[in-house]
């Protein structure tokens, strides 16, 4: 056993310990107890750094196997270290791009603007203008954030890596951890990790966005400024503007908040059902209101992707949400890659038909609680989710919440209900769809005729 | 069959006859603004369609106006299908070009830790 395989089972025992006797051995109530257990869990993850703490970030999209506390500490994992000292990052960063950031950049602000276990951001104004893969030059002087990898953090996160495997390998396969497939999810740790280690993969994310929003005027995505970025050195611009926790100040400078939660949601509808690439971690610090009335969108780490056929599925399912078809909701589920065990088909249409009543009603929709109830049904009647869709519902539940803190009355199916409509037609309205569907149509618009003129 | 476009077809009827008419610019408005419509009713599919065939219908009128895709794009804001590519392919390029001076990069500070090291 390797000694970091040591750690992790040291630190682990000391947590279930530790609330074993926050549960008074278990002699409390059930949902006190589950908490106890949850908050230990999510401390465990956090002392053991970024590896832990990413494949609990994984897990918290999986809402239709973890019960309402674990996902409660989950979300509130936080990735917040004290920053290395700057001497560190001045070397990695002189060694990745050939020259000390004094000699490539001006003013080189040697406290950081923030400090997380993979990389520490700093700010600094280019020497030079450069030219982005996407729009307008960068001019000299401009303001930018450098995001270096902290000294010693790949060797750390693969270490970590290994151990995860080993020691999830080992895990009975009970409870809630029967349903998941173990091997799969440290496949997905490292893929995320392994992204997450290599700067460009973030550039090339924010260019791609920068492209696919393009026509958006609304929307604002950091500039990349390459000839300066590397595998541990990311230089990108920096966005001024209020972040979702001073909005009152964003409010007060004449931002109209209303329409920025209203093209905000428009936008993220756009990514999920028209260019199929999403910002899948729109949470708090990853959004900016800025002056000029737009939305600026930070930190590309977790990008979902959808493929036609997945778009097109995700369309006919919000459409089945808008339009209120339980059936058809469940039929789509499936066709996403949900496995529903036949004989719950029934019951489950039948509970998503209340849940739809109850948190969907028109005009007054609640996306939160209708996430919350669908995957507290989809637990209830054993169905088994893909990670691509529970990211997507996450997603869909986070960017909810985002657009009612700029406006609280927001009704995201309501916003959803054109967008759906529109990708509906667009499938639908091509000649050989109309030919194949048009007989039918036409029979059923006749026995409607006949019927209303009958006795 | 599969040739027919018929939200074209629709936009060029609509632009033959230039609709004024105020009902269809309604339609049109709550398709296009989803803070307008939403209402989950059948009328969102009308506001649907409306939005397609006038979204077309611009792109149709600017094009004939224009006489190429690249002005069209500059009168209307919106991409005309040739000039999507142009851009698609600009955008690649720019990709392209963007990993190529990363990579110099990459091979200049290489270079330098090896000067550096032989120095030494």
């Amino acid at each position: 056993m390797s000694s970091r395989t040591a750690d992790i089972r040291r630190v682990a025992l000391r947590h279930l310990l530790a609330a074993v006797v926050a549960s008074r051995l278990g002699t409390v109530s059930a949902t006190r107890r589950k908490r106890a257990f949850a908050v230990e869990m999510r401390r465990a993850l956090e002392e053991l750094g970024p590896t832990f703490v990413k494949l609990g970030q994984i897990a918290s999209v999986r809402a239709d196997v973890f019960g309402p506390e674990t996902l409660e500490q989950l979300e509130r994992l936080q990735d917040s270290v004290p920053s290395v000292p700057t001497r560190l990052i001045e070397e990695v960063f002189a060694r990745a791009v050939g020259s000390p950031p004094g000699g490539v950049l001006d003013d080189f602000d040697r406290r950081p603007l923030a400090a997380a276990s993979i990389a520490q951001v700093h700010r600094a104004r280019l020497k030079r203008a450069y030219r982005p893969a996407w729009g307008a030059e960068l001019p000299a002087e401009a303001d930018v954030v450098v995001k270096v990898v902290r000294p010693g953090a790949r060797e750390t996160v693969r270490a970590d890596v290994t151990a995860a495997r080993d020691l999830l390998r080992r895990l009975p396969r009970v409870g809630p951890l029967a349903r998941i497939d173990l091997a799969a999810v440290v496949d997905e740790l490292e893929a995320s990790i392994e992204r997450e280690l290599d700067m460009r993969a973030e550039g090339r994310s924010a260019d791609r966005f920068a492209f696919d929003f393009r026509e958006d005027p609304g929307v604002r995505i950091p500039r990349v400024v390459w000839p300066l970025t590397s595998r541990d050195v990311l230089v990108m611009e920096y966005l001024e503007g209020w972040p979702l926790s001073q909005l009152e100040d964003a409010r007060a400078a004449g931002v109209d908040t209303r329409r920025l939660a209203e093209h905000g949601a428009a936008a993220f509808m756009r990514q999920v059902l028209v260019v199929g690439r999403y910002h899948a971690d729109l949470h708090h610090a990853n959004l900016l209101v800025t002056p000029d009335d737009r939305i600026a969108y930070l930190d590309f780490g977790m990008v979902g992707t959808l493929d036609a056929e997945e778009r097109c599925a995700v369309g006919h399912l919000l459409a089945a949400l808008v339009y209120r078809d339980a059936a058809a909701a469940v039929r789509w589920t499936e066709r996403l890659g949900a496995r529903v065990p036949p004989e719950s088909v029934i019951p489950l249409s039948a509970d998503l038909a209340a849940l739809m009543a109850r948190t969907l009603s028109a005009g007054d929709s609640d996306v939160r609680d209708f996430g919350t109830g669908l995957l507290t049904l989809l637990r209830k009647h054993r169905v088994s989710l893909g990670s691509g869709y529970a990211l997507l519902i996450k997603a869909l539940v986070t960017v909810e919440g985002v657009s009612r803190q700029l406006y609280p009355d927001i009704d995201m199916m309501a916003m959803a209900a054109p967008f759906v409509t529109t990708v509906l037609l667009e499938e639908l309205l091509t000649a050989d769809v109309l030919y194949q569907r048009a007989p039918a149509a036409v029979r059923a618009a006749l026995r409607v005729l006949v019927e209303e003129g009958g006795p | 069959m599969a040739d027919i476009d018929l939200i074209r077809a629709l936009a060029s009827w609509a632009l033959v006859h230039e609709m004024a008419d105020e009902g269809w610019k309604a339609a049109v408005d709550r398709g296009m603004d989803p803070a307008l419509s939403g209402s989950g009713e059948p009328r969102d599919v009308v506001d649907g369609i409306s939005a397609l065939v006038y979204r077309e219908k611009e792109r149709l009128k600017a094009e004939l106006t224009a006489g190429d895709g690249l002005a069209s794009t500059a009168a209307t804001g919106q991409a005309a299908p040739g000039s999507e590519v142009l851009e698609e392919l600009r955008f690649e390029v720019g990709e392209v070009r963007g990993r190529l001076e990363s990579i110099e990069t990459a091979l200049d500070a290489l270079i330098a830790r090896l000067d550096a090291r032989d120095a030494g």
